[in-house]
């Protein structure tokens, strides 16, 4: 019935998103935005080269980690825009200015929905391993690293994958023996992610197409490339420097598709060189 | 790990091994993975590991299992294929564990990873994941027949406005005054609207003509009211307005529905004038409805009060003339007065044995054998002869009288079975007899604690097994206090008796309870059938009804079968049992045992 009131009480953006606030109060923002299939764990290396000087902001995307569950509506999940506005009203909830989005992989293209629909709460953009497309367009000669049919069976196999996904969520001992032990976080799901949630993501990550958005990004932008990564090759790189007005994109001697995981040191000091040089 | 692999030992290992460094690079692979794989090793070493995974899979490691050796240093069992040299996926576990680089002797980081074939695990997860897409499937088909008749249920397909259910609901609940305001503009207002002549036009221009007017009365009944407005086509040519106007207000907006309707309408090339009387009820949070009766309260008692007051001010207003509206006055002669009279007389009635049962046959549709019997009570009035229960039971129930009558409808029904099984011996002539005999329960009956020792005493006194009685009881009582309901509705199935929900369609489900009750039967009420040969939405009613009762596992009932035409439609949409006229209608025990053996 049409009359039936629909006004539930709903939890904060910061509630629902797990939001973490850490490091210097007074510090210049850094918001990091968590990739495809992980949470904002997946900063805990890259955290603490930043602590130390900047108001670090992390959260979990709807359907992500420890985010609410109700967080995760099927149908405003179903492309970016729905999670890029989860991006802005994190910020404006928290009323966060000058902001620079560290984003990886899809999250990537969460940012710069987000900055094209209202930018300005945003300072600058820090992209890593991104990809405005992952399909590769043989009309206009864009190469996103998957065909057509690569894609096709992708989204055909999401299905079968579902246990690949549950095994993702099982508890794991955290702690690499290279790096300090992370308190009481030791033993925890890893990444932990609703298998149906996370078919639906990859959909919407595999689907969209942001090339139209890169020439409407008007904040300065940093672009972080690896070699080998599985997910991007070069040639994203190349398109995405060339249609973002004014990016500087960086090539790490990191290869593969989360360097901020893989080799932190090297991420940190590019970020941080791109924040000095734009200050 | 590295020392370990020039060893035979390893070549030759119970399950495929490779080693990558930190990049994802193979850079050693033993003969077992090249032996189960067919893949020459080198093709394999100096490859990105990802390269052997299909593409889903090579997702799924990227942005899993490669961040996760990374910060755990290991994962296990991750299920996944590798393509074989032909192309054939090969299903396995992965487990994979990385030592970081010694720089002190001099040794990159590397990652360890072992393969197990999987192929009866792979298998089961399909399983798994099949029967899992099926409930899904089966849920979503479920929900659809749940949102499609909710819809049906509460609309009027020919004008789109509420229709009588839709209406009922809406005042049960969103219109409900939260405390005393009807002194105050926004208390609810309730406008009965009766077209005046209406029959004229129906049967002077024909249906289709008819129906053009209702559809053209609601459209400029809809643009005289405000938004907020809820309207509603109860029956035929009688619609409603509830408006939050207050009493002034309401005046106003009864003046401005009649001049909406001024205007004349051309159908078919005639000029029909249309004029409409209204009346006018207040819903009153100050007024406890039966007041001096305190088992007579609650939302249905008050909603059904306010629509008598708006039908009887109605029925003044047309009386004047046409185009006239009145307000139902305070001390008005409420139509429900003499309840009171009839309630003694129904009292008395009971007690002299004036009450008598009926049978009437519910007949499987597969077999055409009579299934079961439906109880159905009469009273034998001494000055106003046979009266069905339409003209008694409402009073009973509100009273609380029809605890009584329940019980000696019960009793009386369950005798006549034992009665039946003594003389027929249904042993020996299967099929021929009724196997069950269904008696209806109603709402004060299932609230009453001692229904269970009354059932089971019943059932012991003429020695009868629980599963020869069907307790039907409405779908209204039953959502009245679903909780409650639930537990009765256990104890009653535990102790065997079959439990079937009547009317269904009529009321109010929250199908969410509907899923928990542990009942047999859904009898779908037979206005929907009496529609079905005509109406489309009728007849998507009693199919969505039938699907439903079949995704729950329940036997589907059709009452008020008449035609033959009902009879095929429900044959071809696969309903159970049957029961109306074309089968038999309702008769004394003796009559009935002859149309029984008569056969059909």
């Amino acid at each position: 019935m049409s009359t039936t009131s629909t006004t539930t009480a709903r939890r904060s953006a910061v509630g629902r998103h797990h939001v973490t606030v850490t490091g210097d109060p007074d510090g210049p923002v850094v918001l990091m935005a968590h990739g495809f299939g992980c949470d904002q764990d997946m900063w805990s290396r890259l955290l603490p080269r930043f602590t130390a000087d900047h108001r670090v902001v992390l959260y979990d995307h709807a359907g992500a980690g420890r985010s609410d569950p109700a967080a995760y509506d099927p149908q405003r999940h179903a492309t970016l825009d729905g999670y890029a506005e989860d991006l802005l009203a994190i910020c404006a909830e928290l009323d966060l200015e000058d902001v620079t989005v560290v984003a990886h992989s899809v999250a990537a293209m969460m940012a710069v929905t987000a900055a094209v629909q209202d930018s300005s709460r945003f300072a600058r953009l820090v992209l890593i391993a991104p990809s405005p497309c992952y399909v590769d367009d043989p009309a206009t000669g864009y190469v996103g690293g998957f065909s057509r049919s690569d894609v096709e069976e992708l989204l055909a196999s999401l299905d079968s994958n579902y246990f690949a996904w549950a095994a993702a969520m099982a508890p794991v001992v955290m702690g690499a023996p290279d790096e300090p032990a992370l308190g009481e976080e030791l033993e925890r799901s890893f990444c932990s992610t609703d298998p149906d949630t996370a078919r639906e993501f990859a959909r919407v990550t595999f689907l969209s197409d942001c090339r139209p958005l890169l020439g409407r990004i008007d904040v300065p932008t940093l672009l972080l490339q690896c070699a080998q990564d599985a997910l991007a090759p070069l040639e994203v790189g190349d398109h995405l420097h060339a249609a973002i007005a004014g990016s500087t994109l960086v090539r790490l001697e990191a290869t593969g598709h989360c360097p901020h995981v893989s080799a932190p040191e090297e991420t940190a000091a590019a970020i941080r060189a791109f924040l000095a040089e734009q200050r | 790990m590295s020392g370990d692999a020039a060893e035979p030992a390893w070549e030759h290992a119970a399950c495929a091994h490779l080693l990558t460094d930190d990049a994802g690079t193979v850079t050693r692979v033993n003969e077992t993975f090249l032996a189960w794989t067919g893949r020459r090793r080198a093709d394999v070493v100096g490859a990105p590991l990802t390269a052997l995974l299909p593409v889903g899979d090579r997702v799924l490691f990227t942005t899993h299992s490669v961040p996760q050796l990374s910060l755990a240093g290991r994962v296990e069992e991750v299920s996944l294929q590798v393509i074989a040299a032909d192309g054939t996926r090969l299903p396995a576990l992965l487990t994979a564990v990385r030592r970081p680089a010694d720089l002190g002797a001099g040794r990159a980081a590397e990652v360890a990873v072992a393969l197990f074939s999987a192929g009866a695990r792979r298998r089961y997860e399909e399983d798994l994941l099949a029967a899992r897409r099926r409930a899904e499937a089966s849920e979503a088909r479920r929900a659809r027949a749940e949102a499609g008749l909710q819809h049906l249920v509460h609309h009027d397909a020919l004008t789109g406005l509420l229709n009588r259910s839709g209406l009922l609901e809406y005042l049960r609940t969103a219109a409900r005054p939260a405390s005393r305001e009807a002194s105050t503009p926004s208390a609810p207002a309730v406008l009965y609207l009766d077209l005046d002549g209406f029959k004229a036009v129906n049967d002077s221009l024909g249906h289709a003509a008819g129906d053009e007017l209702l559809r053209v009365v609601a459209e400029r009944l809809r643009g005289a009211v405000r938004d907020t407005a809820v309207l509603a086509r109860l029956a035929g040519d009688e619609f409603a307005v509830v408006e939050r106007t207050g009493a002034e207000g309401a005046g106003e907006l009864a003046q401005r529905l009649l001049r909406a309707l001024d205007p004349p309408v051309v159908l078919d090339g005639v000029e029909v004038v249309v004029s409409a009387s209204i009346g006018i009820a207040l819903q009153d949070a100050d007024e406890e409805p039966g007041a001096g009766d305190p088992e007579a309260r609650g939302p249905d008692r008050a909603v059904a009060l306010l629509l008598r007051r708006a039908d009887a001010a109605m029925y003044r207003a047309k009386a004047r003339g046409r185009s006239q509206w009145l307000l139902h006055e305070p001390g008005q002669v409420d139509p429900a007065t003499h309840r009171l009279q009839l309630l003694e007389q129904l009292r008395r009635a009971i007690a002299e044995g004036q009450l008598r049962l009926h049978y009437q046959p519910r007949t499987s549709l597969r077999t055409g054998r009579v299934h079961s019997v439906e109880a159905l009570v009469r009273w034998a009035h001494p000055e106003r002869g046979l009266l069905p229960p339409s003209e008694f039971i409402a009073a009973a129930e509100e009273s609380g009288l029809v605890r009584e009558l329940g019980a000696w409808v019960l009793d009386e029904a369950l005798g006549q079975l034992a009665r039946w099984d003594a003389a027929g011996g249904r042993e020996r002539v299967p099929g021929r007899e009724p196997v069950q005999v269904a008696v209806n329960l109603s709402g004060r009956e299932l609230a009453d604690p001692r229904l269970l020792s009354r059932v089971s005493a019943a059932l012991a006194r003429h020695r009868l097994g629980a599963g020869r009685l069907v307790l039907e009881i409405t779908e209204t009582a039953l959502m009245s206090d679903p909780d409650a309901a639930l537990v009765t509705l256990r104890d009653l199935k535990a102790l065997g008796v079959h439990l079937a929900v009547d009317d269904f369609g009529t009321g109010y489900s929250s199908f969410t309870h509907l899923k928990r009750f542990p009942v047999d039967e859904l009898k779908i009420d037979l206005s929907f059938v009496a529609g079905m040969a005509s109406n489309p939405t009728d007849r998507a009613i009693v199919a969505s009804c039938i699907e439903l009762a079949r995704a729950m596992g329940l036997l589907s009932v059709a009452e008020g079968v008449e035609t033959a035409e009902q009879e095929a439609a429900l044959t071809a949409l696969g309903c159970d049992l049957v029961q109306g006229y074309r089968f038999g209608r309702p008769t004394p025990a003796g009559a009935l045992a002859g149309a029984g053996a008569a056969g059909r």
